[in-house]
């Protein structure tokens, strides 16, 4: 909304930073994002996010890789019908380690594009609030909400304890 | 437990940035260039070998029948096993959630991937006729027949790529937070190649969720990958009907002489690069004492796996086997196995005493011994059980030419040469998990969780 300010809380510790992401969430007003030096499992529940969908993502890409490899040994056996020292043209004890092997392949590359993809990345452009401290050692809190709320969430974040709270745009 | 609670208190998350960014500032010394050259000019003579064996033929090598797989197969299954231990330290204790493996898991993960690279050069160089090394691809003849997929040598090149593909991938999303808190710390065109590595990362709660969801499960995808490459390694051997190769307990035999020699190089690296880099303060005798449990546990398994091997030559009662085994332990390479058993078995029991896997020098000189013990190892299974093998009229025995010491010695110089570009321009001690660690601990102190334990 274009009367809409940026405010951004800067916090020294983790947990502070979670208790200003449940205190903003207790007032009804959701973060714009949260900046954060490793990731926090804490942090991602006060949000409020479900899993990640990149679990479906690896699944799908590791059931592609299982169908991979049973379409190239048992596709090919059926292809050349050759009985090689009276074993079956298709076997299956052998054939389930090239299956395992793909199904981990296409897993992992999945899971790498998934979280590519789902992440937005590559970002090209400067996000709105980053600080270079954030990806060190700081915590950053990004609200976005109209002017007149702003007291309500800079004394939100400070009681959370933030060390500072700016704001970032008009 | 207020001393404790000093200790872990005392580093912030900036002091693990400093700690960590001053090992990649700046441009590195003629020193270094140095050891870069020198390894260079040993890989360059590696190179020049290879090549002379090309043009020249397998004729250079001292391969002839019936020890056809001797040193560049010993030496790509010695690489391979080396990969073993970074994928254990970065997935499997990382689902595990042990907290020693913070400091040093991107060393051994590094470790893993160029221990992976140098490997896979040894199929090509074995060949000989590397121009049809791509036969081992699923890729049709001219008369549309595919690859047997009933060969180890397949389930192989399948297992090995995968291993080098899936360690890379997890080498680079583990690097990608890191590589940013590098990039916001330069300048110039180091900023700019930085920030096209790490994609433009800025540790939104967006990207942390997704990141954290898909590196657990790449840990989970790793976790029975590394089991299954080196069990598929050794099936090249199981899988066929000779004496001293065709055994049932390969396969968790491999896997655990594979965490025993890599987690014995990650000590060989580390020791001596905590020292040159002087990160003692990030790697502490805590993280080396907890390293060298492993070498200790593993290589009483590695002894327990060497004395069933025996048994069961003996239990069976096969006089081909038997001999095979007398062989081993009394013919010519007779001399290489008990040096295995003196460096495997013998020596890294010293690891029991706490004071010596908290000393440096000590634990570097075991590594070595350790490293070698598994080379002889594989050299010992591979090249002795093909020289002395069923019938006596055909044994003959091997003895490695200078082309193949050659390669040999340029393989260690390839992935020493790797490992030093990539510690001194990438960061080499995870921060992210690091300050991971420092705010898990700092939460714990807060809960008076020490005093609980005590």
């Amino acid at each position: 909304m274009s009367g809409d300010i940026e405010l951004v809380g800067s916090f020294a510790d983790e947990h502070e930073c979670i208790h200003g992401v449940e205190a903003l969430r207790g007032s009804k007003i959701q973060p714009a994002r949260v900046f954060t030096p490793f990731p926090s499992e804490h942090l991602t529940e006060a949000l409020g996010y479900g899993r990640s969908p990149v679990r479906k993502i690896v699944l799908a890409g590791g059931i592609t890789g299982v169908l991979t490899g049973i379409a190239l040994t048992v596709g090919t056996s059926w292809e050349w019908n050759l009985i090689v020292g009276g074993k079956p043209v298709v076997s299956i004890p052998p054939f389930i380690i090239i299956c395992f092997e793909l199904m981990i392949l296409f897993g992992g590359i999945s899971g790498l594009l998934g979280f590519i993809f789902n992440a937005g990345l590559p970002e090209v452009g400067e996000i709105e609030g980053y600080n270079e401290r954030f990806g060190s050692d700081r915590f950053g809190v990004v609200v976005r909400c109209p002017e007149s709320d702003s007291g309500r969430v800079e004394a939100l974040l400070k009681e959370a304890g933030a060390e500072n709270v700016y704001r970032e745009s008009a | 437990m207020a001393a404790a609670a000093d200790r872990v208190e005392a580093p912030s998350y900036a002091d693990v940035d400093r700690s960590v960014l001053r090992l990649i500032a700046g441009l590195p010394g003629v020193k270094y260039w140095a050891w870069i050259g020198f390894n260079a000019t040993l890989v360059a003579i590696a190179a020049f070998l290879w090549i002379r064996q090309v043009y020249v033929g397998m004729g250079v090598t001292g391969l002839r029948q019936p020890t056809m797989w001797a040193v560049y197969i010993t030496t790509f299954v010695f690489w391979v096993g080396i990969a073993h231990s970074g994928t254990l330290i970065s997935a499997i204790l990382f689902l595990f959630r042990t907290r020693w493996r913070t400091a040093v898991y991107r060393a051994a993960e590094t470790m893993t991937l160029f221990a992976v690279a140098t490997a896979g050069l040894f199929p090509l160089i074995h060949v000989g006729r590397v121009w049809n090394a791509y036969w081992l691809l699923p890729y049709p003849n001219e008369r549309y027949l595919q690859p047997n997929f009933r060969s180890p040598l397949v389930w192989d090149a399948f297992a090995v790529s995968t291993y080098l593909t899936v360690s890379a991938m997890f080498l680079f999303m583990g690097l990608i937070p890191d590589i940013a808190n590098a990039r916001d710390a330069s300048t110039g065109i180091r900023r700019k190649i930085y920030a096209l590595l790490c994609l433009g990362w800025k540790g939104t709660d967006r990207q942390w969720r997704h990141f954290s969801m898909a590196y657990l499960l790449m840990a989970g995808l790793a976790t029975p990958l590394v089991l299954s490459v080196h069990s598929v390694v050794s099936w090249d051997f199981a899988m066929a009907q000779l004496p001293g190769w065709h055994s049932t307990i390969f396969a968790p035999y491999f896997v655990a002489g594979a965490i025993f020699s890599g987690v014995a190089m990650v000590i060989t690296l580390l020791v001596p690069m905590r020292k040159i880099l002087g990160i003692e303060d990030l790697l502490t005798p805590w993280h080396f004492d907890n390293l060298a449990k492993v070498v200790l546990l593993t290589s009483l398994i590695v002894t327990y796996s060497y004395i069933t091997e025996s048994f069961m030559a003996w239990y069976a009662n096969d006089p081909i086997e038997q001999m095979t085994f007398h062989m081993r332990y009394y013919g010519p390479y007779g001399y290489l196995f008990w040096m295995m058993v003196l460096c495997n078995c013998i020596i890294p029991l010293l690891l029991f005493s706490p004071s010596i896997r908290r000393n440096m020098v000590m634990l570097f000189i075991i590594s070595i011994f350790v490293n070698i013990g598994m080379w002889l190892e594989r050299f010992v299974i591979i090249a002795g059980s093909l020289a002395a093998s069923t019938v006596p009229s055909q044994w003959g025995f091997y003895t490695p030419s200078w082309t193949e010491i050659g390669i040999l010695v340029g393989s260690f110089a390839w992935f020493i040469m790797l490992f030093s570009l990539f510690a001194r321009f990438l960061p080499i001690v995870s921060m992210t998990e690091l300050k991971e660690g420092i705010s898990w601990l700092r939460q714990a102190l807060r809960n008076d969780y020490f005093s609980e334990a005590q």
